[in-house]
């Protein structure tokens, strides 16, 4: 140790390891089990449920379920599949028109103001309704109120109106991440700020916008409750008439006909369920394909980015 | 390869040297004055490069020349900017048209994301300048015109995010091109880019004049004694020399002007 020596002394490089505190270490090792149950926490759950589900479903399982409606003592799951498609196909259209257009219109159109402020807390708060709740109100405006009686329609406003701020937010999201350069680039070849927002900045952002889409229609997909209030039960299938005909859809299923006397009854209850669970992770590889088709023309980003990088680089160096 | 650049209609107007004029020009964002008292003109067909500190105003005043501060927050300006005589900020002006007449390019390249083609016609196309059949060959025109066609000739329907940094400044260069400004205003156009990028950027720049009028900010004193004909020299948001390049290098007036271009970081005080 030098004490009084003009120059300070240089450590060795490789002294470093050796001299590393107990409390260091501890505190790693603490910090990387944290990170371990953290990773648990979220892998455990899904391949549990996945595996129960699974079980389940396979023992009583029969394709006739997609061909034959529900009939209360048995029968299939036909009814269900179409309602629930019925619901995603209506709730992409309304959620995917508000929750854009609310998302476009708070980063690009809107200036700042108490306005736009009492727009993103009313989407906040919106977004932190529970469903069941919102499924009451509209069990009350709707089914009751507007004498619509358990119908497509009242599920499917409700529905909407649950997943729109998840869609609003994640497109504003999406729009505030889209560089700077692009508008500015755009503006200074004096195309009209409507132009460069179609042509430029919305396309940049279709991959966040997409995926906010269809995560939010996961989300309704798996909801129950506000249905239960809204669309009622059908075993037929959907009818044309938006009011006044309920309609079946696969969470009731789920729900319902788990708690039933009758075997066969409990086993579409978890066929439902797969069906359900195949569902979500469907969607969400369409997200995925969705991003990776609408990159063609992205910039790299960091290191997710690599393998184009590379790839480019290769095909360089061939030259 | 070089293929000839496209001839451009040198408009000389006689009533007007000056493509551009500043008279009494002050900008600012809200208490803050940024620039104050600017009168200056741009001759027609000329390179006339911006120095000064950081923090001297330039690329405000430059993003003045095409209003491409409009819409930031607070920003004002007082006095006139002219094209040709016509005052830019009348009420008949679109700024659209003065864009398109006056065109930018950026200190970082900004390629749309979309092909390279897109890219070289998108102010054509928002212009509505040219047919769609036409595109194709316009792009290519534009293209060759930087001298980036060989590069790329075989990959137009590419992303040209997978060019190098100097290559998507040329395509953001012909881009800018594709709409025939009369003006093009460069914001530190290679300052992140490489020597060779640099070059090729100045060269090109060179051979757009007389044919095109080009006003560059830059912090490299090096590029604005080779490339341009005339200088101005701004410190503390005031202009305090301008003249012929030769001149303001080899016998500058002021004494901050000698300071600066003779390597001081603060022009303001004396070593």
């Amino acid at each position: 140790m030098s004490t009084a020596a003009a120059r300070p002394e240089r450590p060795s490089l490789g002294e470093g390891s050796r001299h590393i505190s107990p409390r260091r270490r501890l505190a790693d090792k603490a910090w990387w089990g944290v990170c371990a149950v953290a990773l648990l926490l979220v892998i455990v759950p899904v391949f549990w449920v996945l595996e129960g589900v699974v079980q389940h479903a396979v023992g009583g399982w029969s394709w006739s379920i997609f061909t034959t409606t529900s009939t209360g003592v048995g029968g299939g799951l036909a009814n269900a599949i179409v309602g629930t498609f019925v619901l995603l196909v209506g709730v992409a259209i309304l959620a995917g028109l508000a929750g854009i257009g609310c998302g476009i219109y708070l980063a690009e159109i809107a200036r700042q103001s108490w306005y736009t402020t009492l727009l993103r807390s009313a989407s906040e708060v919106l977004a932190g309704i529970p469903s069941i709740v919102l499924g009451y109100v509209g069990y009350v405006a709707l089914v009751v109120g507007l004498h619509w009686k358990f119908s497509l329609l009242a599920g499917l406003i409700v529905l909407s109106v649950l997943v729109v701020p998840y869609v609003a937010k994640s497109t504003e999201l999406a729009l505030n991440q889209v560089p700077l350069g692009y508008r500015e680039g755009g503006e200074a070849l004096g195309m009209p700020r409507t132009l460069v927002l179609r042509r430029v900045v919305l396309r940049s952002a279709v991959p966040g916008i997409a995926t906010g889409l269809i995560i939010a229609l996961a989300i309704s997909v798996g909801e129950t409750a506000p249905l239960l209030y809204t669309a009622g039960w059908s075993n037929s299938y959907p009818s044309s008439h938006l009011i006044h005909a309920p309609i079946g859809y696969l969470t009731y299923a789920s729900y319902t006909f788990f708690e039933d006397p009758s075997a066969s009854v409990r086993a579409l209850s978890y066929d439902a369920s797969l069906l359900l669970v195949v569902l979500v992770l469907g969607l969400i590889l369409v997200a995925r394909l969705v991003v990776r088709l609408t990159q063609k023309y992205a910039p790299d980003r960091g290191e997710g980015g690599g393998r184009r990088e590379r790839r480019a680089a290769k095909a360089h160096a061939a030259k | 390869m070089t293929t000839a650049a496209p001839a451009r209609s040198t408009q000389v107007d006689a009533r007007h040297p000056h493509v551009m004029d500043a008279e009494s020009v002050s900008l600012g964002f809200g208490s803050a004055t940024i620039m104050q008292d600017i009168t200056v003109g741009f001759p027609t067909g000329t390179i006339t490069a911006l120095v000064g500190p950081s923090g001297s105003g330039k690329t405000t005043f430059l993003r003045s020349l095409n209003r491409m501060n409009d819409k930031v927050r607070n920003f004002w300006k007082r006095g006139s900017i002219s094209l040709y005589g016509e005052e830019i900020d009348g009420d008949s002006v679109d700024p659209l048209v003065l864009r398109r007449r006056v065109g930018m390019v950026f200190q970082r390249p900004n390629p749309f994301p979309m092909s390279i083609q897109d890219n070289i016609v998108a102010g054509v196309k928002a212009h509505k300048m040219a047919k769609r059949s036409d595109l194709r060959d316009i792009a290519e025109t534009q293209l060759a015109e930087v001298g980036l066609w060989s590069a790329v000739a075989d990959r137009m329907n590419d992303s040209p995010f997978r060019l190098s940094g100097g290559q998507q400044q040329l395509l953001c260069l012909a881009r800018a091109l594709a709409v025939k400004p009369e003006v093009l205003l460069l914001d530190e156009p290679t300052s992140s880019l490489d020597p060779r990028s640099t070059e090729a950027v100045e060269e090109l720049v060179r051979r757009l004049t007389p044919g095109l009028t080009v006003i560059i900010v830059t912090h490299n004193l090096e590029q604005a004694r080779r490339l341009s004909d005339n200088t101005i020299f701004f410190y503390q948001g005031r202009l305090v020399e301008t003249g012929p390049t030769v001149e303001l290098f080899e016998r500058p007036k002021r004494p901050e002007t000698a300071r600066y271009l003779g390597g001081a970081v603060d022009p303001g005080v004396d070593r």
